[in-house]
């Protein structure tokens, strides 16, 4: 088992135009110490329709009511959610994947450290072909390696990279390697249990991280709220 | 579809802000009806409708699950937030939009009304440094 760069066509170049977005990593930055509800709220305003604050602060009072944690954050995240809701339906969904590809990015290299992260990376086996599509992000050190996949909703979760995710634990597992492999879901619980329950390839070996549980990926308990 | 929806499904209420505690079924009933609205928008969606239906099922059981007493009155700000939180739902036009957002809506909710939060993870990862 090896890691290598994914080949860059036209379109990932452009995306990766997207993942340099310094707003990208503003949010990521602000979601990975955030709160179950700012991380929910910003789910919402990154898929709603009203730019005003204002609207948002009364959906969510216990986030940003005057007993609410980290008022500080939730209005910082509140904002930079916004300007990603300000774009285009085209530019909105490229945003809201490279903002959960950076946010498990940080979580992950808390566990990690920061080298051992690598992002968009295939897993190569002998005598196997390698996948269509890169990993969005890997954990390369000796012993502990992880490919895992990120995504913006619960939808995202099909066949296709179950398949892969499962596909490649197996190979690891054909060369005496342990490869742990994972979806991670900026989207509730139950409704990635309800696309899961309606998906009939193999996911028994495949972790799913949901909004609920992502501070797992850093190694620590969820931070109430 | 979603039962228990008043007669107007499209009654939704606007933004407010609540003078003062709310019974908890009409909030419950404001919260059924924007989100049935999401779900026949969602339903639209020919490919995706074995999940928009089971969605629309466990999300309406999250939401009942949220107001237990329906006799019981809510806060003012939380009466406001699902006032608000309809209000969103109905400006959403785009069927595919609408499928996150049935996804999202219980969540929301529940949050509003004092409930939801932190679940103990499935299963953490393994190892690290």
């Amino acid at each position: 088992m090896r890691f290598q760069d994914a080949a860059r066509d036209a379109r990932t170049i452009v995306y990766a135009g997207i993942q340099a977005d310094p707003l990208v990593a503003r949010l990521a930055a602000l979601a990975a110490d955030a709160t179950y509800g700012q991380r929910l709220m910003a789910r919402a305003v990154m898929n709603g329709e009203s730019t005003d604050p204002a609207t948002w602060r009364v959906i969510f009072p216990t986030v940003f009511g005057p007993a609410a944690p980290d008022l500080e954050r939730a209005e910082a995240l509140l904002a930079a959610s916004l300007r990603v809701a300000e774009r285009g339906e085209q530019v909105r969904s490229q945003f809201r994947g490279a903002f959960v590809e950076a946010l498990a990015q940080v979580l992950v290299a808390r566990r990690t450290g920061d080298a051992a992260v690598r992002r968009e990376r295939r897993v190569l086996f002998d005598g196997v072909a390698s996948e269509i599509h890169p990993y969005d992000l890997t954990v390369e050190t000796a012993g502990r390696e992880e490919a895992w996949d990120c995504k913006w909703g619960a939808r995202g979760i099909n066949a296709d990279v179950l398949n892969q995710l499962d596909d490649a634990r197996r190979h690891a597992v054909g060369e005496e390697r342990s490869l742990r492999v994972g979806l991670i879901v900026f989207d509730v619980r139950t409704s990635c249990a309800v696309r899961l329950s309606q998906q009939t390839a193999p996911r028994q070996g495949t972790a799913v991280v949901t909004l609920e549980t992502l501070d797992a990926l850093a190694g620590r308990k969820a931070t109430p709220g | 579809m979603i039962d228990d929806l008043p007669d107007d499904p499209g009654s939704v209420h606007p933004v407010s802000a609540a003078p003062g505690p709310a019974r908890a079924g009409d909030l419950l009933a404001t919260a059924l009806a924007a989100f049935g609205l999401l779900a026949e928008l969602g339903e639209t969606v020919e490919d995706e409708w074995t999940y928009v239906t089971k969605l629309v099922e466990v999300g309406s059981a999250r939401l009942r699950a949220a107001v237990p007493d329906a006799g019981g009155r809510v806060p003012p700000e939380s009466a406001a937030a699902i006032d608000a939180l309809a209000a969103e739902a109905g400006r959403i036009t785009d069927p595919h939009r609408a499928i996150d957002w049935l996804s999202t809506f219980p969540a929301v909710a529940e949050l509003a009304l004092g409930g939801g939060g932190v679940i103990a993870p499935a299963r953490p990862p393994a190892g690290g440094a």
